[in-house]
């Protein structure tokens, strides 16, 4: 009997444990996690804008670990590994053992080096459950809100914030809101509907220094510009960090992130990594396909990871729908193509007669296999004339076997 | 494990599928109805109602044949595999597909990740269209049953 151990209870770690489960029905599984409970942290937003309760944000069914036979150690935080030993120690001085020990810690928020900001108990971040109870408390004594990063991060707190009527303030160092998923014109249509909703945006802005009260919390942020934005409260979404800590302090090859194999193996023996944690990709996607593969290989089933395609998203804010998939920024020598009606906006941008970014606002339903046709650089060379009404028809082929469909290039 | 099996040489793009999947779905479709049943409800469809859509699509190849695209309820699913809010999951019992509109964000993860492109989008953007084979009728897939080429086909996997 194989003892499996699993830090972290995300995307990246469910995923894991299930798929121990299912390929190892008789084996020890746990989960150790900081959080209280299971969350979708691309629910948080639903939570902080009292749409939905903490259970309402949980992304399995409440009984998954019973159901699965999982333990689930869960609001203790890990304090050390030891490869050696092969041991996890946790809380206060307990420890479980591992044959086979899956790293799924994540990424934390990142405070950039602004006077006050590091120290004030006023800044929060907006990444976990106990965040969002951090924030929602603070709210109850204030409603001015400033938000540093207009990231998808940044625009899911302000939009659950403004739906309980704060005043939100938000600084963007670049010149446009969610600058990685948008263009200009996108970005400008997510403006206004915040805008329309009681945001007040700073684009090229950024916050050098803060005034403080006795307690250290900050009642102003001092721009670059030098005007003075008086709040209750900053949320800090201008970037993640990879939760490196614990491996670095065991010995395990991580410098900005947890340096994994094609298999998701660590430099330590029997030691995996999947999800944020290893810098391959921020997008919850790719730490459930991470966690997938990661755990196939702790079962004994080679499974070789492919490189994540991390240049993709889909953002839904106020009802506006977006899919946003590639490189929008890199047009230099390349082709782009714009279709612009009142309802709709989309942009294509081509290169050697292969898709390299992809934009869509409005209805983006069925459009899933642009992602498919860019991650996979297939040949559009001969359809650029109807490019925007491209469907799985083009590529039609079926599994005679199974009747599933497979893709004809 | 049940799939519909598609054979696109026999279909010649009537589309009775796609009327009979809006009318298995719109709200006035009796509950467990009947064949009878769904024929009458597809005279009482509003055609011009954005929020009557069908889970199956019918394409011209523009060469005189039709490409029908219906979820496959894949073994490994995009959509499943991608979703945030545990609002697809995969029934290994069934082995279909099966979509929790409650627990539902609307994040449109699975939008993206399908590589067919089949879930679509409601127009109150608050969830997504996708096949649940009928799960509200004994008899089976309405969209099955409508077609008069047999083009498509439940079938044990």
């Amino acid at each position: 009997m194989e003892r499996f151990v699993i830090i972290g209870a995300g995307a990246a770690g469910i995923t894991a444990a299930k798929t121990l489960r299912a390929f190892r029905p008789q084996d020890v599984i746990t989960v150790l996690s900081t959080d209280e409970q299971v969350h979708s942290r691309c629910m948080l937003h639903k939570f902080l804008g009292h749409e939905r309760t903490a259970e309402g944000i949980n992304f399995v069914p409440a009984d998954f670990f019973e159901k699965n036979d999982i333990y689930h150690i869960s609001g203790q935080t890990v304090t050390g590994i030891d490869t050696a030993a092969k041991t996890v120690s946790y809380g206060e001085g307990y420890s479980v053992p591992y044959d086979k020990l899956l790293i799924a810690a994540g990424s934390a928020f990142f405070i950039p080096p602004i006077p006050h900001f590091r120290e004030a108990p006023n800044v929060f971040g907006f990444r976990d459950l106990s965040d969002a109870l951090k924030i929602d408390a603070a709210f109850a004594g204030g409603k001015r809100v400033f938000i540093v990063g207009s990231g998808l991060v940044g625009l899911d707190a302000a939009s659950a914030l403004c739906r309980r009527g704060a005043q939100v303030t938000i600084a963007e160092m670049a010149p446009r809101v969610m600058p990685l998923q948008t263009d200009g014109y996108a970005a400008s249509v997510y403006q206004k509907v915040f805008e329309d909703h009681g945001c007040r945006f700073l684009l090229g802005i950024g916050a050098s220094d803060a005034v403080v009260d006795g307690e250290g919390n900050i009642t102003e942020v001092i721009l670059s510009t030098g005007e003075h934005v008086p709040c209750d409260f900053i949320i800090m979404a201008a970037g993640v960090r990879p939760r490196i800590q614990l491996a670095q302090a065991a010995g395990i090859r991580a410098e900005r992130a947890i340096e994994v194999d094609d298999h998701l193996r660590t430099s330590a023996p029997d030691v995996y990594a999947a999800g944020d944690c290893t810098g391959l990709s921020g997008v919850w996607p790719d730490a459930m396909a991470q966690g997938k593969a990661a755990a196939e290989n702790m079962a004994g089933v080679d499974t070789v990871y492919e490189k994540p395609y991390p240049f993709k998203n889909t953002s839904n804010f106020f009802g506006v729908t977006m899919l946003s998939v590639g490189r929008l920024d890199q047009t230099e020598g390349a082709d782009v193509i714009v279709h612009k009606t009142p309802k709709e906006y989309k942009k294509a941008i081509v290169r050697d007669g292969k898709l390299t970014g992809y934009l869509s606002l409005g209805d983006i339903s069925n459009s899933g296999l642009y992602l498919h046709l860019i991650k996979n650089g297939v040949d559009v060379s001969g359809k650029l004339d109807r490019i925007f009404r491209l469907t799985f028809a083009d590529f039609y082929g079926i599994n005679e076997k199974n009747g599933e469909y497979v893709y004809t290039v | 494990m049940k799939r519909i099996f598609i054979d696109p040489a026999k279909c010649d793009g009537c589309k009775n599928c796609t009327i009979a999947c809006m009318a298995s779905h719109a709200d006035m479709t009796p509950r467990r109805g009947s064949l009878d049943e769904l024929r009458q409800a597809v005279y009482a469809l509003d055609l011009t109602d954005p929020a009557v859509q069908s889970r199956n699509r019918i394409l011209s190849d523009g060469q005189g044949g039709y490409k029908p695209i219906f979820c496959r309820h894949c073994d490994v699913p995009d959509c499943a595999g991608t979703c945030m809010s545990g609002a697809l999951e995969k029934n290994l019992e069934t082995g279909l597909v099966e979509y929790n509109e409650d627990k539902c964000a609307a994040c449109y993860m699975c939008v993206m990740n399908c590589r067919y492109g089949v879930p679509a989008i409601s127009p109150d953007r608050k969830r997504i269209i996708k096949c649940d084979f009928c799960a509200h009728l004994e008899e089976g897939p309405a969209c099955v049953r409508a077609c008069p080429k047999k083009a498509i086909e439940v079938r044990e996997v």
